[in-house]
């Protein structure tokens, strides 16, 4: 290939990329879809870390001690969790687990009558095995967080990201009263800059929509209530795949492999390719 | 070789031509001297069936293909087998990358006239292995039953419906049911597990056996049968051993350590390989709130939507994939290689792959008016250059091809 | 030149196959546990409890465990005395040939003075025996003392399970892990209660 042909070949790319963003940029532009999170806008970002076992240990807590009692881990069993969350079983079935008919073996099958629960909330609580990987870690994370008090709905409550949620506020009681304020928020001019008026002052507008909690009626302040979400996300998220953690402890080594196959395949290639070229 | 392997040997090889078919197909085979990485997805491809079938295999074990098990039994897979979620993994990922083979080994064909004149049968089987494998994809999507499975099903049979006259009574005929139920789980699973893959392993057969008759082709479109050695090998060729399966492992060592960083790191690949509505089992009541086809198949859901009439979407739809079949018959070219073809045919291509390429995003996005124009748009463009091939092909000036590689 | 040349692709050549073939058994590992008994047929084949005080002197049941017969027996005095007679018949009276976990502790190798645990399946094709505790001429033995006879190919083991000399069955029946806790029996876990 000659470098004119190169040239010419680069200029076809950059084009080729151009013409890509640009369409997909129009496309971006005209389409604001709403997110997953609803009225509460971007979700919260969420990093597991299933190797931090207290977290884990404290979301499994968290999850047989509020959320057990509605929602059932259907596709997990109880031996594992204790396996993998490094309890000692003895201390899982004598701590964490109620019902003391339970086997290591047994799946989590819940502890209440579907068709029951079905007539008190309207709708049976899903069962939570998957849900980390229908909703998406950032969702859950956001959604646990968001309830916020509204008298009309049924249990007084309702949710930013999950609008017209049927679930109660279990965490109500860790969390305290939370509600929707209005806030008065600097207006933001077109350069980016606060906006003032001609004798310095930032200019404000009020804004609503925001989420506060009333001081002192929650158990926990803000940063201890958001880490206990953050251990029972973390706890759900091992949950919707019990393996991910040894996934990708596993997956490093395989790469590895591979690449040290792909380098001495390269130098064999290039030793016999001497032959012919 | 000598001794009683020796006579063993022998004995075997006057009765079925072993050492002939292994030289003539294998180690022997001239392949040209100077191809590009283009030339690997074809091996490629071989390799993602073989994973396929193997992981596939293992997975019929434990799956369980009734109406009430067959989605807790994928999840029963990721965590009661041990290694299951390793398998399973292998056979999702697996299916995705043998479809980002097959178009890139689908595109070198476009790139370089693959399908000319001697070699038009080899593409008319490719193009059979891809239809295959639409269907087998679709069929194996379905089931873990999933609500991805269900309304994705729901959405093709539901094509069935637009075809005049028959076309209700064929919905449920291939269901077996009024919905997607227990029994339309069951009959996928015997074609997504026997009847498919034996369909696949025929047609890659003849489409090798095709190409072995015919020669492989090069990235200049130069014809290496013309200038040959005393003993008949064409002199810019290779023998297939070693030099060729070196090549090719170098573009296996690659392909698998790409293949293991999604396994491991990115199974769902975003949502496009493992769709996350697929999470939830079936529920015939609910539909997702956005329903978007894997992948591979979103570029001709994408034009199925740009069409405002069902019976329309099915034909052009169905068009799209047919029209790749007399691809050989369009080309009027002289020359293969775009290397050596005119402005047309290079900006006709350029179109089309960018055209194609828009068309995979918008059908996994949700629809808008820009969106449905820009569909539009790229459905025409993608038509245009089949249809239009035979002409700029024509009318174009080519360079000269060299006569040697 | 040439010499040196073919060394190196040698030692590329060894070194590939090597790598390559050392992936082999990483790659079949996945494919190979994954036959091995899953969480769910561990978790069904769990321990089984059993209350065994209503079981009358000489009687035997049959609990599933694991989908396999285990007998319980309840021996009587008799029985338990009229092992004595058959030791000669036996051909591993101690049990030397198995691994026999509770060996010595009570006449009925189980942790129990009375009940006898047995895992009921042959030690020749795996039918399970069948249980002649009478003390009669039997077809298949005139000087019957009492215990099992396998219908399939006729072996024959006392009243506690151990082979006769000269039948098809290698070793005796094994006992399999179990405790009592009262009158309430589990199979399939030691307990480490006696």
């Amino acid at each position: 290939m000659t470098t004119k042909q190169k040239v010419i070949k680069i200029n076809k790319s950059v084009k080729f990329l151009l013409l890509f963003t640009l369409l997909f940029g129009i496309n971006n532009l005209l389409s604001a879809e709403g997110g997953p999170c609803k009225d509460y806008g971007d979700c919260d970002k969420f990093k597991y870390s299933l190797n931090d076992m207290e977290s884990l240990q404290s979301g499994a807590s968290t999850f047989l001690n509020y959320c057990y009692g509605c929602h059932s881990l259907q596709y997990s069993r109880w031996g594992r969790i204790a396996k993998d969350l490094q309890i000692p079983e003895d201390i899982f079935f004598e701590n964490l687990v109620f019902d003391k008919s339970i086997k290591a073996g047994d799946l989590m099958t819940g502890a209440m009558p579907k068709d029951e629960s079905a007539q008190w909330f309207g709708v049976a609580p899903p069962d939570l095995t998957l849900v980390s990987r229908v909703r998406g870690d950032d969702w859950l994370y956001s959604y646990l967080r968001t309830y916020y008090e509204d008298s009309s709905k049924q249990y007084g409550v309702n949710n930013l990201v999950y609008p017209g949620t049927a679930m109660p506020n279990v965490l109500a009681a860790l969390q305290g009263n939370q509600k929707l304020i209005c806030k008065n928020i600097p207006i933001i001019a077109k350069n980016g800059g606060e906006k003032r008026d001609s004798e310095g002052n930032a200019l404000t507008k009020e804004k609503c929509g925001f989420l506060q909690v009333e001081e002192g009626t929650g158990s926990l302040n803000k940063e201890d209530f958001d880490k206990v979400i953050y251990d029972l996300t973390n706890f759900l998220v091992y949950v919707g795949e019990p393996s991910k953690a040894s996934r990708e402890r596993i997956g490093w080594y395989v790469i590895f492999y591979f690449l040290i196959f792909t380098a001495l395949s390269a130098l064999l290639y290039r030793e016999y390719h001497k032959d012919y070229h | 070789m000598n001794g009683v392997v020796g006579k063993m040997f022998g004995w075997f090889n006057n009765r079925l031509p072993v050492a002939n078919t292994f030289e003539r197909h294998l180690s022997k085979h001239p392949v040209p001297s100077k191809v590009n990485f283009w030339y690997l997805f074809g091996a490629l491809a071989a390799v993602v069936l073989i994973i396929q079938i193997i992981s596939g295999i293992w997975l019929i074990m434990p799956y369980s293909n009734t109406e009430e098990q067959a989605f807790s039994s994928i999840e029963y897979i990721m965590r009661d087998v041990d290694y299951g979620w390793v398998i399973r993994y292998i056979h999702t990922t697996g299916a995705s990358m043998f479809f980002a083979v097959v178009y890139l080994h689908m595109f070198r064909g476009l790139l370089y006239g693959s399908y000319q004149k001697p070699k038009e049968l080899v593409w008319v089987f490719g193009c059979a292995i891809y239809l295959a494998m639409m269907a087998e994809g679709f069929l194996g999507y379905v089931l873990p039953y999933g609500q991805m499975s269900y309304w994705g099903a729901q959405v093709i049979i539901s094509l069935f419906g637009a075809i005049p006259y028959i076309g209700e009574s064929l919905e449920i005929w291939v269901r077996g049911d009024y919905y997607i139920s227990g029994i339309t789980v069951s009959r996928f699973f015997a074609l997504h597990v026997v009847a498919l893959p034996l369909v696949l392993i025929a047609l890659v057969f003849l489409h090798l056996i095709a190409l072995h008759e015919v020669g492989a082709g090069n990235p200049e479109g130069v014809d290496i049968e013309k200038y040959l050695d005393e003993d008949g090998v064409p002199l810019d060729s290779v023998p297939f051993f070693p030099y060729k399966v070196l090549n090719a492992l170098v573009g296996i060592g690659v392909f698998m350590t790409v293949f293991a960083i999604i396994m491991f790191f990115f199974p769902e690949g975003g949502g496009y390989f493992i769709e996350m509505a697929n999470f939830e089992e079936a529920n015939p009541l609910v539909t997702p709130e956005h329903i978007a086809p894997v992948w591979y198949y979103s570029p001709y859901y994408a034009m199925l939507r740009a069409v405002p009439d069902k019976l329309g979407g099915l034909i052009i739809m169905g068009s799209a994939v047919a029209i790749l079949f007399v691809v050989p018959w369009l080309d009027n070219s002289k020359a293969a290689s775009i290397r050596y073809k005119g402005v047309y045919s290079k900006v006709a291509l350029a179109l089309f792959g960018i055209s194609f390429l828009t068309l995979g995003y918008l059908g996994t996005v949700g629809v808008t008016e820009v969106r449905k124009t820009m569909s539009i748009i790229c459905t025409f463009i993608y038509f245009a250059f089949f249809i239009l091939m035979p002409i700029y092909t024509k009318f174009e000036k080519t360079k000269k091809v060299p006569e040697r590689l | 030149m040439q010499e040196k040349d073919n060394t190196r692709r040698k030692v590329l050549i060894g070194l590939t196959s090597a790598v390559g073939l050392s992936g082999l058994p990483f790659v079949a590992t996945p494919f190979i546990a994954a036959w091995n008994p899953s969480a769910r047929a561990k978790a069904a084949g769990a321990s089984v409890t059993i209350d065994v005080s209503k079981m009358q002197y000489g009687q035997q049941i049959q609990v599933a465990w694991r989908k396999q017969p285990v007998f319980v027996i309840r021996q009587t005095k008799e029985s338990l005395a009229g092992l004595k007679k058959t030791l000669p018949k036996l051909s591993d009276p101690n049990s030397e040939a198995i691994d026999e976990p509770y060996r010595g502790l009570n006449l009925t190798r189980s942790k129990s003075s009375e009940y006898s645990v047995i895992a009921g399946v042959c030690t020749h094709l795996g039918c399970s025996p069948k249980y002649h505790p009478e003390v009669e001429p039997k077809p298949w033995d005139a000087s019957w003392s009492g215990g099992f006879f396998c219908p399939c190919h006729g072996s024959m083991f006392d009243m506690v399970g151990r082979v006769f000399k000269g039948v098809p069955a290698p070793t005796n029946l094994p006992v399999p892990p179990h405790f009592f806790n009262g009158s309430i029996l589990t199979i399939g876990e030691d307990g480490g209660v006696a």
